[in-house]
């Protein structure tokens, strides 16, 4: 039983589907790809496919330069899909979200660090009297509480004497009633590996952070690490897959992704408005750095900077 | 993930013409593979992420076909099938076989079989896709993804593939059978022990039957031959007679006895293969004729079945007949669950 037995005498062009094949699967997908032909309309690969399969197999085989980054056999590797808190219309049927996997070894505090989410980076404060003096502190250093919730546990990250224990609430509030939830507890994230855990597959678990700002995880898959995966311990958690958001742009110029959220803006169409730096003080102030017309600005960060 | 569209119309040809060949052998299936260009099906210019996409749905269903309850044939046919579209896709790094914890020992002890019946070649082959790691060991079978479905689509999984299952013959076993004898023998004892006459019980208390552990036993052997002969000829069953015929027919059944099993297996196989031939305005909705195993289908479909029967019964008042009534339970219990064909549209072009 040889391979050879397999394959095609002559040489074939995969990229042609043969003539007079009898394959059913064959037949439609030449009608497909005619239809396309005629109508053009889709010619190549665009950016967005090209990214979205370079984030998935950028990583397949890479083996670390020190051999203690390894990862060993008979490693679990868990693939979660996190899903994004925005809630845009257009997203009604199927939800965005980024795909990363996880070694069954890493602790919980390194999935929560590897998550990027917009909210992090935002800078609260109204800033229209002093635009040159919005604080470099951005969400992430001044709010750094989070939990996990995985089967009926909190896991709250406690590494920084500033993280409070968001879960609090919610425990006292299933407890104060006989609200029909069993014994919910809470513990801390870092002491606990992905290898610890209870986990089901397909059931959603809610990542908490800055709050309020709240994330869907669901667990896909979960499998044995094989000889063509990334071995690289330092690259995990990976992240294979990612939504793409379109950024707003400033309404001014359409060109530069807005950085700066008008409110009751005299001198703006809209409310809320949107502008680039440079369109914003060209706007709103004069050469001297006097603030024009009344308004309430805010610095923006739009969703899709992760892009 | 919405299917490859034609994939599994082709997997099952393929199969299904290995399964008639009636043979294991890698050749035979090397040289259907041939006939019909099977690796072609990676062909068409398509794009590396949609042919990763591809390629892994392809070996997904490919899978399916490895697992039980496939008959053995068709278990050895998908491993080939396996074997071919993994060495013949041309996604680079290939695409693995997923295959779930749970199905491991399944599949550990059909290399044993294999081995143990010198199926040599196809032992070789798995053992060739382990060393070339060609899986991927998972604790789910299916990926999951999160697209709301536009239409649940339900996999018809081909009934000739399957073995048959004897639900019949699992729950009615021998030792049941003795059990229920024992039983009976005792109550029969008791009931002499308690009425005036010590030899016979008290007519007052008959109230079963006395032989029906016999019958039993019988109606599950006719069950078996039954499905037997009907599996046989399954294969060669046209369409041809009026529905109607299926009433007049089931007029000839009269009550149980043994003696009229292999009569009543004729009839009843007769009646339930034949199948109306639509008239030529409803020739688009012609009704097809699928094998009603006594588990499988049942558990999936009952509200068809259920339709079946309401359906029916209209029909067989037009006929004025009133077999259902005199089949003693049992019987019909076991006729309706195995006998019905699952007539697949939901209109009877019959009625109207």
């Amino acid at each position: 039983s040889v391979e050879t037995l397999m394959s095609s005498d002559k040489e074939d062009d995969p990229d042609v589907i043969p003539e007079d094949s009898s394959l059913q699967t064959l037949r439609i997908r030449k009608k497909a790809l005619e239809r396309r032909e005629e109508t053009i309309i889709v010619d190549r690969a665009c950016r967005q496919e090209t990214l979205a399969y370079e984030m998935e197999s950028h990583a397949i085989g890479k083996r670390p330069d020190n051999p203690t980054d390894l990862v060993e056999e008979g490693e679990l590797l868990l693939t979660l899909n996190i899903f994004y808190p925005v809630i845009f219309q257009k997203h009604k049927d199927h939800k965005p979200y980024q795909t990363v996997l996880v070694l069954g070894s890493q602790k919980l505090t390194e999935l929560r660090d590897s998550i990027s989410c917009v909210s992090d980076l935002q800078i609260g404060g109204e800033f229209s009297s002093q635009p040159d003096q919005a604080p470099e502190h951005i969400s992430k250093d001044l709010y750094k509480s989070a939990f996990f919730y995985f089967e009926g546990i909190f896991y709250n990250d406690k590494r920084y004497p500033e993280c409070r224990d968001l879960s609090r609430t919610i425990i006292e509030w299933s407890e104060s009633h006989d609200r029909g939830y069993g014994n919910l507890q809470s513990v801390k994230m870092e002491d606990y590996r992905f290898n610890d855990l209870f986990l089901k597959i397909g059931f959603p678990y809610l990542f908490c952070h800055q709050g309020d700002c709240e994330h869907i995880i669901i667990i896909t898959d979960i499998r044995l690490i094989h000889h063509d995966d990334c071995l690289d311990r330092n690259l995990y958690p990976l992240l294979i897959k990612k939504h793409w958001l379109c950024t707003r742009k400033c309404f001014v110029c359409k060109m530069y992704t807005a950085r700066w959220v008008t409110n009751n803006d005299s001198l703006a169409p809209e409310d809320p408005c949107f502008f680039c730096d440079v369109c914003f003080r060209m706007l709103h102030y004069d050469a001297e750095g006097n603030k024009l017309g009344e308004f309430l600005a805010y610095p923006y960060v739009d969703p899709g900077i992760f892009n | 993930m919405s299917s490859v569209p034609g994939l599994q119309a082709d997997c099952e040809e393929l199969l299904g013409a290995f399964q008639e060949a009636d043979t294991v052998r890698f050749e035979r299936l090397a040289e259907l593979w041939r006939e019909r260009r099977f690796h072609t099906i990676f062909y068409g210019r398509i794009r590396a992420l949609e042919r990763n996409k591809l390629t892994k749905k392809t070996l997904e269903l490919a899978q399916q076909y490895f697992l039980p309850p496939y008959a053995f044939q068709i278990r050895v046919g998908a491993l080939y099938l396996l074997y071919g579209l993994y060495s013949t896709q041309l996604c680079q790094p290939k695409q693995k076989i997923r295959i779930a914890l749970k199905d491991w020992p399944e599949i550990q002890k059909f290399q044993q079989d294999l081995i143990d019946s010198q199926h040599y070649d196809a032992a070789y082959i798995f053992r060739t896709l382990r060393l070339a790691r060609a899986f991927h060991f998972t604790a789910m079978p299916k990926l999951l993804n999160y697209r709301t479905k536009k239409k649940i689509q339900e996999n018809e999984l081909k009934e000739e593939f399957k073995d048959p299952s004897n639900r019949v013959n699992s729950l009615i076993t021998n030792d049941v059978l003795e059990e229920l004898m024992n039983i009976h023998d005792h109550y029969q004892k008791m009931k002499c022990v308690i009425s005036a006459d010590k030899s016979q019980p008290d007519k007052a208390l008959s109230l079963i039957k006395d032989e029906f552990v016999i019958t039993l036993k019988d109606i599950t052997l006719e069950h078996q031959e039954w499905q037997q002969n009907r599996m046989k000829l399954f294969l060669n069953a046209k369409e041809t007679d009026e529905i109607s015929n299926k009433k007049e027919e089931g007029a000839l059944l009269e009550s149980e006895g043994s003696e009229r099993a292999s009569a009543l297996a004729r009839i009843k196989y007769r009646s339930y293969s034949a199948v109306v031939e639509a008239s030529k305005s409803r020739r688009h909705r012609q009704v097809k004729l699928e094998s009603a195993e006594s588990g499988s289908n049942y558990g999936k479909s009952p509200s068809r079945s259920k339709k079946n029967s309401r359906r029916l019964q209209p029909a067989g008042r037009r006929d004025a007949v009133e077999i259902k009534g005199e089949m003693q339970v049992a019987k019909e219990t076991v006729t309706r669950h195995i006998g019905m064909p699952i007539i697949t549209e939901e209109e009877n072009p019959d009625e109207e």
